[in-house]
Formats: C-alpha cells, sequence, structure tokens
C-alpha cells in the first residue's frame, strides 16, 4: 500500500493511465462487466469536475445534474437530427453546457452555503420539470429521449465496447491530467483560498466572484462532457440525468470517496456503481439499506472518506515513510 | 457483445470454410447485401452456450412500484418452475409446443434486477443480466417509459424484451421496437372498450372534465379517452394535466365543481389515483347532482392493487378497465391462479398475470422456431395467435408486437358485496378483440430490422 501510494504521488499520471487503461482486462473478475466500466469512467469524471468546486471552493452544488442532463439532450437531439458523428455532437453539447454555466453560476455564485445549494437545487428542478412537461416535444416527457437505429461514430469508427471505453478513457486521463495542473496552479491556489477564507482574500483586491464564476463553469464543463459521453455510450437520453436525485449521488460519490483529494471521488463513483449494480445483486430488495448504512459509517467514521482510509491505513503500518513524505 | 469463442465452439469445420467464403465476398459486396448470406450469424447472446437458457427479470425492487413489482417477480419465478416441471397454463395453453421439461432441451434459469421504476437504472440493471448473465431474453417493468428505455437497448443489442406492466399507447405505438413485445392492453383498447358503457350507464350528453397525470402515459390515456367518448356523443369541457407528484387534489377538484361538467374522468395510475379517487369522494362529487343528472367519476385504467389502496367503499360503482382479473373462470386463469395461491397464499395481480404469460409465449415461440436465433423467435411471435391463457383468444399483431385481445370493463364493488379481502372488482362487460382492434399506422413508429446493425 505504501509503495504504491508513494509511487502514486510520484508519478501521478502514467500510474491513474495504467489503472484506467487496464481496467476492462481486469474488472470482469471481480465481478464487473462491458458497459459498467464505461459508465463508471464517466461518473469518474463527473465526479472529477465536481471536486473542483466542492473540493477546491467549498461550494456544494445540488445541481450539477443541469450540466449533465443539459448536455446529454444536446448530444442526443444532434445525434438524432444532425449526424451520428459524435464531434459535432459533443462540441455544441459542450457549448450549450458552457452557456448554461455561465448563466447558472452568474445568479447562484453569489450566495454561500445553504443558499447556494438550494438555488442550484431549484435550478436543476425547474430544467426537470421543464423536460418533463414544457418540452416534452423536444424531449420525449418520461418516456426519455429515444434515438433508434443511430449508432455514434467517430471519423467513421463505430463507437462501442471497447472503442467507447478508450474514447472515456482517453477523455477521463486528460481530465485528470487537467484537474491536477488546475490544482497547481494560481488559479487553484486562488479556488482554495475561497474555501479557507473569502473575505480575507476579497480584501487583497482579488475579484472573487470572477474566480469563483470560473470554477463552476470548468467544473460544470466536466459534467457537460461526461454526460455527452453517456449518450454516446447508449444513445438515449432519460429525463432523471436532470432529476436533483443524480445530482445527489454525485455529492454522495464524492464524500465517500473524500472530498477534495480529484482520485477520492472517482473512487467513490466507481464503488458506487460497482455497488449499485454488482453488489445489489445478492442483496436484493435491501440494497440500498445496505449502501445507506455504509454511507452513514463513512460520514461518522471517516469523514475523509476513502482517501482518509487510506491515508490511516498508511499511517499506521508505514508510519515512518508517511514522515518522509511531509 | 458476442464473442467470438462462443461462435467457434458451435461452428463445425466445414461451416467455419463456408463463413470464410462468406467473408471474403462480404469484403467485395456491400454490407447489406452480405447481411442475408449468413443466416445465423451470432446475434446478441445467441448462440447459447451450455445447458442453461438464462433469462433477466428486471422489476422495480425499490421504489413506488416495488409491491407490483415484487407481485411480478412471483409470477417469473412460477413460470421458470413450470417452464421446467411442467404444471400451471401449460396445461391450458393451445396452441403449444412447451413440454414442461426446460425449452429446447436447455434448462431454464433466471437472474433478477432492480428497475428502480428509473429508466436509467433499469437500462443499467438490463445491460448487466446481458453482458454478464448472458441473458437471451430479459422482461419485466411497471411503468412504460421503463418499458420503452429497455425495449431501445434491447433491439440495440438484439436481446428480446417481453414487457411487462405498461399501459402507454407508445410502447407498441411511436416508440415500437422489433425485439420489444407487449402483452398489457393499451390506453387505446382502454378508451374503445370504455366508452360505449359509459355512454349506455350515464346517457350520450355527459360533459365530462379530465384530470391527467402529466406524463407520457396520462397523455395517450386522456387522448384515447377523449376521443372515444367524444365519438359517443359526450363534450369534454376540459382537462387538467397534474403533476406526477402530487398528492393533494382539492385546487384540481374545485375546478371541476366550478365548472358545468357532470362527469369526472382520473386518467391517473397508482398513488396518483388512490389520492384523487378519494379526494373527489371527499368532495362529496358521487352524490353531486349537475344539469340535472348524478356526477359520476370514471377511471380508465384500473386494478386490483389499487382498488385495495382506496378501499371499496371508494370504489364501489366506479366504471374503469383491467387486463386481467384473478376472479375469471376460464380454465386458463384458473389454471394459473390455483399454482399461484398454492405457492404463495393469495391471488396474483394482473402486473403477474402479464409477466407470467410473457414468459410462457416466449419460451413457446422459442420451441415453435426450434432455435433460439432471436429474429426467428421474433417471427413466431409476430402473427401468433393463441387461447388459454386467461383473456380468450389473443392475437400477436405482427405489425406493431400488441396483443389484442377481449377488454374487460370491470367496477368497483361495495362492502357489503365483496367476499373477501381480494374480492373488489365485478365483471361488467367484456368488449371483444375486434371492437379493440385499432389500425396500426394511427401511431406511427417504426420495428427496425430483425438483425441489429
Amino acid at each position: 500500500m505504501n509503495k504504491s501510494t508513494s509511487i502514486f504521488s510520484k508519478y501521478p499520471i502514467p500510474i491513474f493511465s495504467l489503472v484506467v487503461l487496464s481496467f476492462p482486462f481486469w474488472f470482469e473478475y471481480i465481478g464487473g462487466y462491458p458497459g459498467l466500466d464505461t459508465k463508471i469512467l464517466i461518473w469518474a469524471l463527473m465526479a472529477l469536475g465536481f471536486d473542483i468546486l466542492l473540493g477546491f471552493t467549498g461550494y456544494l452544488s445540488f445541481g450539477h445534474a443541469i450540466f449533465f442532463g443539459v448536455s446529454a439532450y444536446a448530444t442526443g437531439l444532434m445525434l438524432k437530427h444532425f449526424s451520428p458523428e459524435i464531434i459535432p455532437a459533443m462540441f455544441i453539447a459542450v457549448i450549450v453546457g458552457t452557456i448554461m454555466a455561465f448563466a447558472v453560476g452568474y445568479l447562484t455564485m453569489k450566495r454561500s452555503g445553504i443558499y447556494f445549494s438550494i438555488l442550484t437545487l431549484a435550478f436543476g428542478e425547474m430544467l426537470n420539470s421543464a423536460a418533463l412537461s414544457t418540452l416534452q416535444d423536444i424531449t420525449g416527457g418520461d418516456n426519455g429521449l429515444t434515438i433508434p437505429d443511430v449508432k455514434p461514430v467517430l471519423f467513421g469508427i463505430r463507437m462501442d465496447g471497447l472503442s467507447m471505453y478508450f474514447l472515456a478513457a482517453a477523455i477521463l486521463i486528460l481530465g485528470y491530467y487537467l484537474a491536477r495542473r488546475i490544482a497547481t496552479s494560481p488559479f487553484g491556489l486562488i479556488l482554495k483560498a475561497i474555501k479557507s477564507n473569502q473575505e480575507r482574500l476579497e480584501y487583497t483586491g482579488i475579484d472573487v466572484q470572477k474566480y469563483k464564476l470560473g470554477g463552476f463553469v470548468i467544473s460544470a464543463i466536466y459534467a457537460s462532457i461526461a454526460g455527452s459521453l453517456m449518450v454516446i455510450y447508449e444513445p438515449y437520453v432519460a429525463t432523471e440525468y436532470l432529476h436533483w436525485s443524480t445530482s445527489g449521488e454525485l455529492v454522495i460519490m464524492s464524500v465517500m470517496g473524500g472530498v477534495g483529494t480529484l482520485v477520492g471521488p472517482m473512487i467513490g463513483a466507481a464503488f458506487m456503481l460497482y455497488f449499485e449494480n454488482v453488489l445489489s445483486v445478492p442483496l436484493g430488495e435491501e440494497w440500498l439499506l445496505v449502501l445507506g448504512i455504509i454511507f452513514m459509517a463513512i460520514v461518522i467514521f471517516l469523514p475523509g472518506g476513502f482517501m482518509e482510509g487510506l491515508a490511516r491505513i498508511k499511517k499506521r503500518y508505514f508510519n515512518k515513510s508517511n514522515k518522509e513524505e511531509k | 457483445m458476442t464473442k467470438k469463442s462462443d461462435v467457434s465452439k458451435t461452428v463445425s469445420r466445414r461451416s467455419i470454410l463456408k463463413a470464410g467464403a462468406v467473408g471474403a465476398a462480404a469484403m467485395s459486396a456491400p454490407m447489406f447485401y452480405a447481411r442475408n448470406a449468413w443466416a445465423e450469424k451470432a446475434i446478441g447472446n445467441y448462440p447459447i452456450s451450455g445447458d442453461t437458457m438464462m433469462l433477466g427479470f428486471n422489476v422495480p425492487q425499490t421504489g413506488a412500484y416495488a409491491d407490483e413489482g415484487a407481485d411480478e417477480l412471483r409470477a417469473y419465478k412460477l413460470a421458470v418452475k413450470h417452464l421446467n416441471n411442467g404444471g400451471g397454463m401449460l396445461e391450458t395453453m393451445t396452441p403449444s409446443k412447451l413440454t414442461g421439461s426446460g425449452v429446447l432441451g436447455k434448462k431454464v434459469d433466471f437472474v433478477t434486477g432492480d428497475t428502480q421504476t428509473n429508466p436509467d437504472a433499469a437500462r443499467t440493471s438490463a445491460r448487466r443480466m446481458i453482458e454478464r448473465d448472458k441473458v437471451i431474453m430479459f422482461g419485466g417493468g411497471s411503468s412504460s417509459s421503463v418499458a420503452i428505455a429497455q425495449q431501445h437497448l434491447a433491439h440495440d443489442l438484439g436481446i428480446v424484451f417481453m414487457a411487462g406492466l405498461t399501459h402507454s399507447n407508445d410502447t407498441t405505438g411511436k416508440d415500437k421496437r422489433r425485439y420489444g413485445f407487449r402483452h398489457f392492453f393499451n390506453a387505446e383498447m382502454t378508451g374503445i372498450a370504455l366508452a360505449p358503457i359509459i355512454a349506455k350507464e350515464y346517457g350520450k350528453d355527459r360533459r365530462a372534465f379530465h384530470l391527467t397525470a402529466d406524463y407520457s402515459w396520462g397523455h395517450t390515456q386522456h387522448d384515447a379517452m377523449k376521443r372515444a367518448t367524444e365519438a359517443q356523443g359526450w363534450t369534454t369541457v376540459n382537462n387538467i394535466m397534474t403533476p406526477l407528484k402530487s398528492t393533494d387534489f382539492s385546487q384540481y377538484l374545485t375546478a371541476i365543481l366550478n365548472s358545468d361538467a357532470d362527469v369526472v374522468v382520473l386518467n391517473h395510475y397508482g398513488k396518483n389515483m388512490v389520492n384523487s379517487l378519494s379526494q373527489a369522494v371527499e368532495f362529496g362529487m358521487r352524490e353531486l347532482q349537475k344539469n340535472g343528472k348524478t356526477m359520476e367519476v370514471v377511471v380508465p385504467l384500473f386494478s386490483r392493487l389499487m382498488a385495495q389502496g382506496a378501499g371499496s367503499s371508494k370504489i364501489q360503482g366506479v366504471l374503469g378497465t383491467t387486463n386481467w382479473n384473478w376472479s375469471l373462470q376460464d380454465a386458463g386463469s384458473q389454471a394459473f391462479v390455483k399454482s399461484f395461491e398454492a405457492e404463495y397464499g393469495f391471488p396474483p395481480s394482473m402486473a403477474a398475470h402479464t409477466c407470467y404469460c410473457q414468459t410462457l409465449l416466449y419460451a413457446n415461440a422459442c420451441e415453435m422456431a426450434g432455435t433460439f436465433y432471436p429474429p426467428e423467435v421474433i417471427k413466431q411471435l409476430e402473427g401468433f395467435e393463441f387461447d388459454g391463457m386467461g383473456n380468450g383468444k389473443t392475437l400477436y399483431r405482427a405489425e406493431d408486437h400488441q396483443c389484442f385481445k377481449d377488454i374487460l370493463v370491470v367496477k368497483g364493488k361495495s362492502p357489503a358485496e365483496k367476499t373477501g379481502e381480494f374480492d373488489l372488482l365485478e365483471l361488467v362487460d367484456t368488449t371483444p378483440r375486434e371492437t379493440v382492434t385499432y389500425d396500426h399506422k394511427i401511431f406511427g413508429g417504426e420495428l427496425g430490422s430483425y438483425e441489429p446493425s
């Protein structure tokens, strides 16, 4: 454990890439199956982006489903009515997601704490009911947006199975690399400063609002790309993508994995999907209850999530090397 | 999706040579031309390796429809038991090639999943069954959106989907798919069957006010009821779309009281219907005099589970339609009810019945085709006419994969009339299959190809 984590801190990107790229080849030995691995990566990407907002600035958004859902619909409509080629679809989806992020961010980022959370939640619910009723001629209402007989392609290559997996993997690795760059950049530092003391930062003359909005939009772009990938992976858009429960799940993943660690939320996402789809089978109808207990146990005993768990193990058994690192 | 090793296990050296020749031809010929060249290529999880035929039962185990999901699962388990050991409707279904000792020499086994009444979760769960557990067919569901989401996935992956409880016209209408089949009836049939009866009972000059659950099923149900009742001479005064999550309907009921309508049509299902009906009764709507007539409440889609929820004091005399009821006296229904009661101690719901029938129908189609090859099985189901499964002579229409059968118009029993806890619905009339058969073209939609591309 110690070796791998210390190696990890030396070569984070190569090791992360190795794990992600080899994932589909060993996943079936722990009860996984093709398809779920891709879905895990897509959720990991969203959780990663979410950590840039929650982990760095401390702003808890309950409306991240907005960007995931809106870009999923944009991708779906593009694939259905324009072309099965994914590049224009993803491009438009990210643009739509970004515009949405600026609009929502501008209106909500002025508030903080619970007010911010509630505002984002309200925006999410508004869009969800719009998709269900007002816009149902476009979105397909609760039937979801069905895209029959469309096979998404990238430069003519069918995106399914492993090709889809590696597309998601490439984007996730790039996303992780950028997130780490952001974390160590001056911009990331300011985001973290916002978390620790926003007022003091303002007194130094920094336009906090601008940085907060920047963090929010970057985080939303991750969610937009994830939403777009989701529809390319399976050409169908469920209204649940816009539902607050999608945002809620994201929060749970982040808390379980460890907020602010970048890797943690991704592990949280993998754990949640693995639990929901693999471990839930032997548990039957009680699986939600068990998941709830695990979540509570983590919040009470391991507030830092799985990452804190790893750190504690490390500290306990490999105390020396831990000191060295510090 | 399909592993090459599965194919090579079942093909001989000669067929490999043949396949090689076909492959060579495919390279020089356009793709669509080559598709028909190889008669039985691997589709979805066909061919089956091993001696077990795996079925996937994806039902709501958590969420609002968990009760129905649990009942569906009971029926599925019973169906598997009967397919392997005989009994139940295997003895009454005609024509039937089912032997009661597995299907095509393979033992029937199953895996289950939880749809959470959520299309996205249902698809993920279905995908697990398909990719990991290698199911050859899957079914279930207790909501139209979930059924539609799954049948699109089924079509993309080449696995037959036998829908459970789904009543929206869209399932076999604009969202129909070659790999999706529905035994349950739909909103259109409800309208055609119910309108003449309520017109006869309540008069031809009625003015109706609709309350409709604001989602796809509600819309198709409202639309069908409006057309069918207006054809009988009724006037539709107004319709209010009520949010799916509403629990308090008093503002909408007040609007009805303030209008000149004398019939209330509740296009609601499940908890929505239990709440709106109960509140309408509490508003005194069923004793009210309007336009010189007694006000009436109509519930187009009735189920025994909903009747139980509302209670017989509220549902007494209310008219509606249902797919099937356990009190039916035909041999098929009796065989099913008896074996279900013997196994679980209480009668099955209509959701259980449709899931049970669907499993048997699929297994029988495999026997008739002599193979599990999906296109052949689908062709056997298309246009298949059968009897002895509880609804009289039934046809699986080839054009839209919708079953056509007699529709039951039922009335809620009063507390005095009912003989037991589950005895809540009284059969008023049966609308013959010919009457409820509509033109499949009215809803549009495409089934798509037999072989997923």
